[in-house]
């Protein structure tokens, strides 16, 4: 929970008792993942959006159902990733997922020589070709484990399945993806 | 960690993802009552939108409106949903009493010559069919802070507007077909979205939302909501 504010149970507290800016605060700390989490899944940008407002607006509705002291986190995600997986189920389609500019690298990022910047693209490549071709069970665990960083117990929550199957799912999803790129070199 | 997931992590760092929307911003909008003025305003805005709207890109969502326990959304394309006949998917039916019991709070209906069956949806949700004429009409009511609903219309195609109940907030809906999602506060969010194809008014009466869904004119349907004792 690299993201969680040290005061949140108490933003929870206050968003359950009708302060919607301690609500606005905890949307603002976990759109950006709920975001993203929503566009590996529903897969493309349109449908994120949509499934991450709907998600947040189901979550605050829901907030007194909401266990206290609990992490906010997982259960935004749950929320949020269920809106985004229905919405691919009967959208169908998915946009190919691209590597962001070369120019824009952000704060903090090593600054690589123009050779090793070119083959890590190259490499990046290969590997985003590889995993768009797994199958969409495989293909979205290795999406939150991996790509998003979720914990195993937030990709379980993500994905609407226990934690052993999380990890089964990925051993399973890792082993294809290996050969998919064996079988490329 | 093994090397493939290091460089899956390091492909997840450089992945373009679309700019981030301010969720925030909006879920403030949608949650915050807002005062009567501001809805009319807010319609005259949508009117003027509608007038102006150039067709681009899809965005989701154009606009809201709220009322307690009740969101409209305008947005560009619908979900899916089923299609819904009357009683179909409305709940268990049970008697008045029962229903009150259950719900906590009494029911507004017309004067009626018999006690009508209800059908309770989860506990917290209930409908019952009243007929204008030969016209069958669904009442819906429920308390705003065990379910709410999610409408969604599509574009500028859809007449929302504010509207008052005696001396209450609500919303006429008339147009073309709309969806409706149901969602429960128990956390499971146990939702269904349904297609609905006749028009709808909306409103609130102390801490309970009432809903009214037919093939009734606005002058008949809010004649109707008038008449609920």
């Amino acid at each position: 929970m690299v993201d969680r504010p040290l005061d949140e149970a108490e933003l929870v507290e206050r968003a359950r008792r009708g302060d919607l800016e301690a609500w606005e605060t905890l949307v603002r700390t976990y759109q950006g993942i709920a975001f993203r989490t929503a566009y590996l899944l529903a897969g493309n940008g349109a449908d994120a959006e949509e499934a991450a407002q709907d998600g947040f607006v189901k979550a605050q509705r829901a907030l007194r159902s909401f266990r206290r002291g609990a992490p906010l986190r997982p259960w935004l995600l749950r929320i949020v990733a269920n809106e985004a997986r229905n919405r691919r189920r009967s959208a169908g389609r998915r946009e190919r997922l691209t590597l962001r500019a070369v120019d824009e690298l952000r704060p903090g990022d090593a600054v690589p020589s123009p050779e090793a910047a070119l083959l890590l693209r190259e490499e990046h490549e290969r590997l985003l070709a590889a995993l768009e071709r797994l199958p969409d069970d495989h293909r979205d665990a290795i999406a939150c484990r991996f790509l998003l960083e979720l914990s195993e117990e937030e990709t379980a929550e993500a994905l609407g399945i226990r934690r052993g199957t999380v990890k089964s799912r990925l051993a399973r999803a890792l082993a294809r993806l290996r050969e998919s790129l064996e079988g490329e070199a | 960690m093994s090397d493939l997931e290091q460089r899956l992590q390091a492909l997840g760092r450089e992945l373009a993802f679309p700019p981030e929307p301010d969720l925030a911003a909006r879920t403030q909008r949608v949650a915050r009552p807002l005062p009567w003025r501001w809805v009319v305003l807010a319609a005259a805005a949508v009117a003027l939108a509608a007038a102006f709207a150039v067709p681009s890109a899809r965005t989701s969502i154009l606009r809201f409106f709220h009322i307690r326990g009740a969101t409209i959304e305008r947005v560009e394309i619908l979900p899916p949903a089923q299609e819904r006949s009357s009683a179909d998917g409305l709940g268990r039916r049970v008697s008045l009493t029962e229903a009150q019991r259950r719900l906590g709070f009494r029911l507004l209906l017309p004067p009626l010559a018999v006690e009508p069956p209800v059908h309770l949806l989860e506990g917290a949700l209930a409908t019952v069919i009243l007929r204008v004429g030969t016209t069958p009409v669904l009442l819906s009511e429920y308390h705003a802070q065990r379910y709410a609903l999610l409408k969604k219309v599509v574009g500028n195609r859809a007449v929302v507007e504010p509207i008052r109940v005696d001396g209450e907030p609500g919303l006429w809906v008339e147009g073309p077909p709309h969806t409706l999602t149901y969602f429960s506060e128990d956390g499971s969010f146990r939702e269904r979205t349904v297609k609905i194809t006749g028009n709808v008014l909306l409103w609130t009466h102390g801490g309970v939302t009432l809903r009214l869904e037919g093939a009734l004119p606005r002058a008949e349907a809010l004649r109707l909501a008038r008449r609920l004792r």
